[in-house]
């Protein structure tokens, strides 16, 4: 029988931070690793200890994860989710309403043409949610004139404050000087896979999806450049990531112009996600920046 | 090895199998904890993880946890602690439907507790953000249990009063106590009415938490050498 790597109380000191604390600022994490292992947190120990920690965390489907927080820079380090399941659905702390509210800032924000990578708390505050829980929401008819959930009209403008004020301080999202809302380091760690599917574009050089784009990439400092033939490819891709889907949208020219609904069925049961994402997001709508833009100037 | 691969083939199910169950039992434990904001999570949401997959076999539930529960120690460092309901107090007394014969077993419920020595945890995994709760916890069960395990709501108060804290601003605290099973409450009536108790639940009669309160409480009570007003 395979012997996994048994993982030692070193180990589990640093997954226990990171679930306990939440994440980690690198230098932070590095620092604990330090002072738990009395190793320096160079290059190869540091990464064995990461690796034998995610063989065992496959087992259960979560993963020790770094990310890039696009607006100061840092590295973090995050234990996240890797498949959503009914579990996972169930793991949040969060209402309807609110996880309503996070996915329609994650979109705005997302779809922001100018690539700042952040709305003002005031957009934030009028973005409208009741287009987020239908098109989130596993419809079995096609018939779109579901209730808006009473729960939703309820959500006051003061209620909408507080939960900012959560995600912010939960990390979801982030405070950024003038008034300005922005992704949390969370969502940078848990979202890989929803910035793909939904095709925030790339650096080209390091692969990191780029929510803030301003003028450099902030993965890897390589000038950021959006040109016509980039957002030709990416309109391929999507046209071939239509395919299988149950998308009642047909795949011809025009369609693309248009902001995509997906309604009912998840696309595939495997996305990557997190527990205050999960399903709330599988079903949302495929969005390009290059969409948006035309969308804008039309 | 060979006896876990023994104890397996009973089942007739396959490795694959077993895992898929063990993985979805400890990411249930993992969701719910951190949902219901750490209340012990019954048993029966954890079986029917394996009886709802249409698997009959009269003991893989058990034998699911238990694998769960070893998993959980060696990949987290996390214990899955069973903690037994106590009989529900007078307040929460309800018919139990057609389950007599499953009281025994169903009455089981868990939590996760870290393994880590108390040092390393303070030092690495607290969250100084919460660690307000877990002193209000101590306070609220050390008043209690020097009360002899079960205190009137008005005598509860008025000791935390004298440590600062009030009804209007801390009930709810003392409310997540009662939801996290550290304290049941208890309604009896009497000549002038209803009086409301306090009282141990299972978090707090467990024997590892029950063991730390009282040497706490000693440590202070020796601590303190001169004597006390009297209330």
């Amino acid at each position: 029988m395979p012997a996994s790597t048994s993982l030692s109380s070193k180990h589990h000191t640093l997954i226990q931070a990171l679930l306990s604390r939440g994440p980690l600022k690198e230098s932070e994490f590095r620092s604990i690793f330090h002072k738990v292992t009395g190793k320096s947190p160079d290059h190869q120990v540091f990464n064995d200890y990461i690796s034998d920690i995610n063989d065992e965390l496959s087992y259960v489907q979560l993963e020790l994860r770094k990310c890039l927080n696009q607006y100061d820079g840092k590295a973090y380090y995050g234990v996240v989710n890797t498949v959503s399941d009914e579990h996972s659905k169930l793991g949040t702390k969060y209402s309807v309403p609110q996880i309503a509210l996070y996915k329609g800032i994650l979109e705005a924000i997302v779809q922001d043409t100018a690539g700042e990578g952040s709305i003002s708390n005031i957009d934030a505050l009028n973005i409208r949610l009741e287009n987020q829980v239908l098109s989130g929401v596993d419809s079995q008819s096609q018939d779109n004139s579901t209730e808006i959930p009473s729960a939703l009209k309820n959500f006051s403008m003061s209620q909408k404050d507080k939960t900012l004020e959560e995600f912010v301080h939960d990390q979801w999202l982030c405070s950024i000087s003038d008034g300005r809302i922005g992704l949390g380091v969370r969502s940078f760690l848990d979202l890989r896979s929803w910035f793909h599917d939904n095709e925030v574009p790339t650096c080209q050089v390091c692969n990191e999806a780029a929510v803030k784009v301003k003028r450099v990439c902030p993965g890897c400092g390589t000038q950021w450049r959006l040109v016509a033939k980039r957002e030709a490819a990416e309109e391929q891709e999507a046209d071939d990531q239509d395919g299988p889907s149950e998308n009642t949208s047909q795949p011809d020219p025009s369609a693309r112009k248009r902001l995509r609904t997906s309604k009912g069925v998840d696309r595939n049961t495997q996305e990557s996600d997190s527990t205050i994402t999960s399903s709330t997001l599988s079903g949302s709508r495929r969005l390009t920046r290059s969409s948006a833009r035309r969308a804008a100037a039309a | 090895m060979s006896s876990a691969r023994d104890e397996l083939s009973q089942f007739d199910i396959s490795n694959e199998e077993k895992d898929k169950l063990v993985g979805e039992v400890i990411r249930c434990i993992l969701f719910k904890t951190t949902q219901n904001n750490g209340c012990p999570i019954k048993r029966e949401e954890l079986t029917q993880i394996v009886t709802k997959k249409s698997y009959r076999q009269k003991n893989l539930p058990a034998f699911v946890i238990n694998e769960a529960k070893s998993k959980l120690s060696s990949i987290f460092g996390y214990e899955l602690r069973e903690l037994q309901r106590s009989r529900p107090s007078s307040a929460t007394q309800k018919t139990r439907v057609g389950s007599s014969q499953q009281s025994g077993a169903d009455a089981k419920s868990y939590v996760i507790i870290s393994q880590l020595p108390a040092d390393v945890y303070k030092k690495y995994v607290e969250n100084d953000e919460t660690s307000h709760v877990t002193g209000f916890t101590f306070v609220v069960l050390g008043i209690i249990h020097l009360a002899g395990g079960k205190i009137t709501e008005d005598n509860l108060w008025h000791h935390l009063r004298r440590l600062g804290l009030g009804e209007n601003e801390d009930k709810l605290a003392l409310e997540a106590l009662v939801q996290q099973r550290y304290l049941q409450k208890d309604k009896v009536s009497g000549p002038e009415g209803y009086t409301l108790f306090y009282e141990f639940a299972e978090r707090a009669l467990d024997e590892a938490v029950n063991r730390r309160i009282k040497e706490y409480v000693m440590e202070i009570v020796q601590k303190d050498a001169s004597p006390r007003d009297a209330d």
